[in-house]
């Protein structure tokens, strides 16, 4: 550990959103007032369809969009009104926004030129960040020369070269290609296990999300969906919308009525048992259901064998359900298949709200 | 390689029959009298016609020998150098305005682009009425000061005259190209720099006028060559090249000695050297200025 590291894991500070609300023409709220909290050293993923606010959130964060109500808090200190160069935080762009007609090592060191610390302290400092991210004999060259991974690197020690107490990025990794954007978030886990800044990073991607966050921010139409522990979003979903947006495949979600003694299809077809009443919505993630001998009977559309494990889609009473078969299951070729729910991976959802319900199949 | 242009003609002619009128444009009124300027330039041409006789390089010698095209030579490269680079200039900080979405400048952008449409004489006659002495706006500074402002009398005056009217008609163009340069920069590139603490003014040194770069370039290359050239019209309305021969830049006289003097051979002789100028020092441009700004986006 360097000490870069130490400088910026004392620097990180939390950051406090008090009723943080966003309109552009007064009358429709792009963010409608909204509370989190989101700790030090912590790394947060906001996570979100595009559209959902979650890059104007960043951006009122970040001090580039003024907020049209409550607090922004940095640790004690409030910023919402301050310059972004006030508040100490730095940011990763999507495309990058290196200055092209500046060397890498200009590039770096330009926050620190700008806020005038001495050119022999900000040498050091910008060849500290160079060795640790392994742009040290690239530093002479300039953005135009380098390739997709280098200049990420470059966007982030640029970022992290004033020992940011926040460090944003904002979809940083979805301009590479698949092969780099895995080899990138790896190092970006590691660089955020190395000097644990306060991070914030906005994605559309749930796998980025779920590899890479502590927690993680789910924002639906500038609404918090739920705000947990990778784990806990994936195995306990506050709402459809969650269920439906982590995983690959996604949660299936069946349309069912409670009589109160099972959950029914449509067409009668008993689902699981649960004491409610009306209707309400099923979720069970495609790996958890068993094949083979169940009372639920579905008809397989198609199948798609993907080496590693193999994913069906079939037909539950209208619905489309899909199921992901572990390695080396025998699937067999017949068309109707017989599955099993078990009830401990149920989830159900109200249907209006779509909010989970609590507790439904624990008894 | 098929580029993409090859596929968008299937009839092989039919570009030919597009490119013909201009390219016989260009060569009808202009390579083919700058072919005859240089040919001529080794002939003595009578005045009204009727037989010419070649004289190698006399007329080069004599012409290169004449104190008065040093001067107006002299004079050209002065009001070239000063009038492009404040036809950029003005420009410039204009479309740095324009760019910043200060109050009006929506409305800025349509107005400051309107002098493209006027003639180069006209603005001459404009001008002219402008700077009059007695009329103009500045008649007031010698009411109080006689004598401050004379441009049919004070060769300076007249000169500055001669400028500001360049600079003007120079605007419309020279900020559409570079406003356009301007926005054409990303918007993250401002926040990233924001991000890093520079702020409105230091963001424009640093980060915007490094990056048009290509622009300012482009339009100082066409403003050098247009100065050069297109200042006739201008001076032609506003000062005759007087007062006492001292707005008399080449291109001027390159007209009144071979329409008014008849000396075809000399006016033919000074037009060779002023295109050969022009030629050598657009090269130059490149040469120079154009390697340092070449990066890629």
């Amino acid at each position: 550990m360097n000490a870069i590291d130490t400088a910026i894991r004392a620097a990180a500070s939390a950051i406090m959103l008090d009723k943080v609300s966003k309109s552009y023409d007064g009358t429709t709220e792009v963010i409608p007032p909204l509370d989190a909290e989101l700790r030090a050293g912590e790394f947060t993923v906001v996570l979100g369809p595009s559209g959902c606010g979650k890059s104007t959130l960043m951006q009122m964060i970040a001090g580039l969009e003024r907020v049209s109500g409550g607090t922004i808090s940095f640790g004690t200190r409030q910023v919402q009104d301050l310059e972004p160069k006030q508040r100490g935080c730095a940011m990763v762009f999507q495309n990058y926004a290196l200055y092209p007609h500046m060397s890498v090592f200009d590039n770096i060191a330009y926050s620190l030129k700008v806020a005038g610390m001495p050119k022999p302290e900000r040498v050091e400092r910008v060849e500290a960040v160079a060795k640790m991210l392994g742009l040290f004999d690239l530093l002479a060259r300039k953005p135009g020369q380098l390739s997709g991974g280098q200049r990420q690197r470059v966007a982030i020690g640029r970022a992290i070269v004033r020992e940011p107490g926040v460090l944003l990025f904002d979809e940083p990794l979805s301009n590479l290609d698949a092969q780099l954007r895995h080899d990138m978030r790896m190092e970006l886990a590691e660089l955020h296990r190395r000097i644990g800044a306060t991070t914030v990073f906005v994605t559309h991607d749930q796998v980025e999300a779920m590899t890479l966050a502590d927690r993680i921010l789910i924002l639906n139409k500038g609404r918090i969906e739920q705000f947990d522990t990778p784990k806990t979003i994936y195995h306990q979903p506050a709402s459809v919308f969650v269920a439906k947006f982590i995983g690959a495949p996604p949660m299936n979600i069946v349309p069912v009525t409670g009589n109160g003694k099972v959950l029914r299809l449509a067409d009668g077809q008993v689902m699981a048992e649960c004491p409610v009443f009306g209707a309400y919505q099923l979720g069970i993630r495609p790996e958890d259901i068993l094949l083979g001998g169940g009372p639920i009977k579905a008809n397989l559309r198609y199948r798609e064998d993907l080496g590693s494990h193999t994913i069906l889609a079939a037909d539950l009473g209208g619905n489309v359900l899909r199921i992901a078969t572990p390695f080396g299951a025998d699937i067999g070729t017949e068309a109707h298949l017989s599955l099993t729910f078990p009830p401990a991976r149920l989830h159900l959802f109200d249907a209006e709200t779509g909010r989970v319900v609590p507790g439904a199949f624990s008894q | 390689m098929s580029s993409p242009t090859q596929a968008l003609f299937a009839n092989r002619w039919l570009p030919v029959l597009l490119v013909t009128p201009l390219a016989l444009l260009i060569v009808i009124f202009f390579y083919v009298p700058i072919f005859q300027a240089f040919y001529w330039s080794f002939f003595l041409e009578r005045p009204f016609g009727g037989g010419s006789i070649f004289v190698g390089w006399a007329n080069f010698a004599r012409v290169l020998s004449d104190p008065q095209f040093w001067e107006a030579g002299k004079r050209t490269v002065i009001f070239m150098v000063i009038g492009s680079s404040l036809a950029v200039l003005v420009p410039l900080i204009l479309a740095v305005a324009a760019d910043r979405q200060l109050r009006l400048s929506q409305p800025a952008r349509n107005v400051l682009v309107w002098p493209k449409g006027v003639a180069g004489a006209s603005i001459g006659v404009i001008f002219a009425f402008i700077f009059n002495p007695f009329a103009g706006i500045l008649s007031p500074l010698n009411q109080w000061f006689p004598g401050i402002w004379a441009p049919g009398i004070d060769g300076t005056d007249a000169f500055i005259m001669l400028i500001a009217a360049h600079v003007w008609s120079g605007i419309p163009f020279n900020f559409v190209i570079l406003l356009a340069g301007l926005q054409s920069l990303p918007r993250t590139m401002h926040q990233a720099a924001a991000m890093d603490g520079a702020g409105a003014w230091r963001r424009i040194f640093d980060v915007q006028l490094p990056l048009i770069m290509p622009q300012v370039f482009l339009t100082l290359v066409l403003e050098f060559t247009e100065s050069v050239t297109s200042a006739f019209a201008l001076v032609d309305t506003m000062t005759k090249g007087g007062p006492g021969g001292s707005t008399n830049l080449l291109v001027y006289k390159i007209y009144v000695d071979g329409f008014n003097g008849y000396d075809l051979s000399g006016a033919a002789t000074q037009t060779a050297i002023l295109m050969v100028f022009v030629v050598l020092l657009t090269g130059a441009q490149f040469a120079f200025l154009g390697r340092r700004i070449n990066y890629e986006r």
